[in-house]
């Protein structure tokens, strides 16, 4: 299954790197404006699970790396067993400035918490998400607390260091 | 009964009641609450010593705080404190709500409980055993005959500090300022 699929991708898309890491995994370098076709191509060919969204802060690069990590269900036992199942990681980079990338909801309808997730805790904007509005965080912060240069020493020393005990 | 007890129950019935009969808020905080259920069930049956667990705040009188206390969490726990009737008495279970544990120095989470809600005793470790909860049940046994579990009067009495903690981390407190507290707070900023 993997040999064939990597020969697909590379045939079909211009500028896409295949990495195949083991038997039954693999790993897709794409470029930021095909995701949506790539992701969509991936879906029809069995990879029908977006397990997670994730994101790398590679700050000495000045990148963002963002990973889908899509898996297939396994509707029959011997599934298990044999070569159907897949893992491939898809990863884009994009510009630590001002990063933005396309939102994948219409493909993967799970998306939608990642990559509000994502966008609160990076900074890395989904265009055409319906709410992009805090998941997690109850306050604002200056800088996304995930990206490398957030200073949670200094954060932390402020913010709850500065609060002083009431009795005693 | 205990007929040690007699002279007491007959002096302040109403104390003796409330004593042995403690209702835990079912409130799940961080990884502590996984060491509840074995206490409230068979195995260690916290019903020996009275302490049923309630669905509602309202109903319950002993708090338990059982984990590391995250922004969004310690919002819901200052409105879960303040819906339970007097008097009531808070634990703090772990070590993460007595001074942040391993989230010393997390971005999202707070250290000291105690500068928010008041707390009538401590239960340290990671992760207490069940035992340590019954231990720490018979101390507050005894701060209460002593009169020293008093953390909802020092609530009231020093309302205007903590509220003024509360306001620290949330500039938007989504419930209204209480009427005698707003000039006391307005003093306590200066």
């Amino acid at each position: 299954m993997i040999p064939s699929l990597q020969k697909d991708l590379e045939a079909t898309f211009k500028g896409v790197e295949v990495t195949v890491v083991e038997d039954s995994r693999m790993s897709v370098l794409a470029p930021r404006d095909s995701i949506p076709v790539v992701l969509r191509y991936l879906k029809e060919s069995g990879l029908d699970h977006l397990a997670l969204l994730s994101c790398v802060d590679w700050i000495k690069e000045g990148k963002f790396e963002v990973v889908y990590v899509l898996t297939c269900y396994m509707r029959n036992d011997t599934d298990y067993t044999s070569d159907q199942r897949l893992h491939v990681l898809l990863k884009t980079e994009i510009p630590r400035e001002k990063p933005a990338l396309k939102s994948v909801i219409d493909i993967f309808e799970n998306a939608e918490p990642y990559e509000r997730e994502i966008h609160e805790l990076y900074g890395v904007h989904f265009d055409g998400h319906p709410r992009l509005i805090p998941l997690l965080l109850e306050r604002d912060y200056e800088i996304p607390p995930f990206r490398k240069d957030f200073d949670t020493r200094k954060y932390v020393e402020e913010t709850f260091g500065s609060i002083p005990p009431v009795e005693g | 009964m205990d007929r040690n007890q007699i002279a007491k129950w007959l002096k302040s019935p109403a104390k003796m009641a409330n004593k042995y009969s403690l209702h835990a808020v079912y409130f799940c905080t961080g990884c502590g609450i996984i060491e509840i259920p074995p206490v409230i069930t068979t195995r260690w049956d916290a019903e020996r010593f009275g302490i049923i667990p309630v669905a509602t705040p309202r109903q319950g009188n002993l708090f338990m705080i059982t984990g590391y206390v995250s922004l969004k969490t310690l919002k819901a726990i200052i409105r879960t404190y303040e819906q339970m009737p007097d008097p009531k008495y808070t634990v703090g279970f772990g070590s993460c709500p007595i001074n942040g544990g391993m989230y010393w120095d997390s971005y999202n989470t707070i250290k000291h409980l105690d500068r928010y809600i008041p707390v009538d005793g401590w239960i340290a470790g990671c992760m207490p055993r069940p035992e340590a909860v019954f231990i720490a049940i018979t101390h507050l046994w005894t701060l209460i005959d002593k009169g020293k579990a008093d953390g909802y009067l020092r609530y009231q009495e020093n309302y205007a500090a903590y509220r003024r903690n509360q306001e620290m981390l949330f500039a938007e407190l989504e419930w209204p300022p209480l009427y005698p507290c707003d000039s006391i707070a307005e003093e306590a900023r200066k």
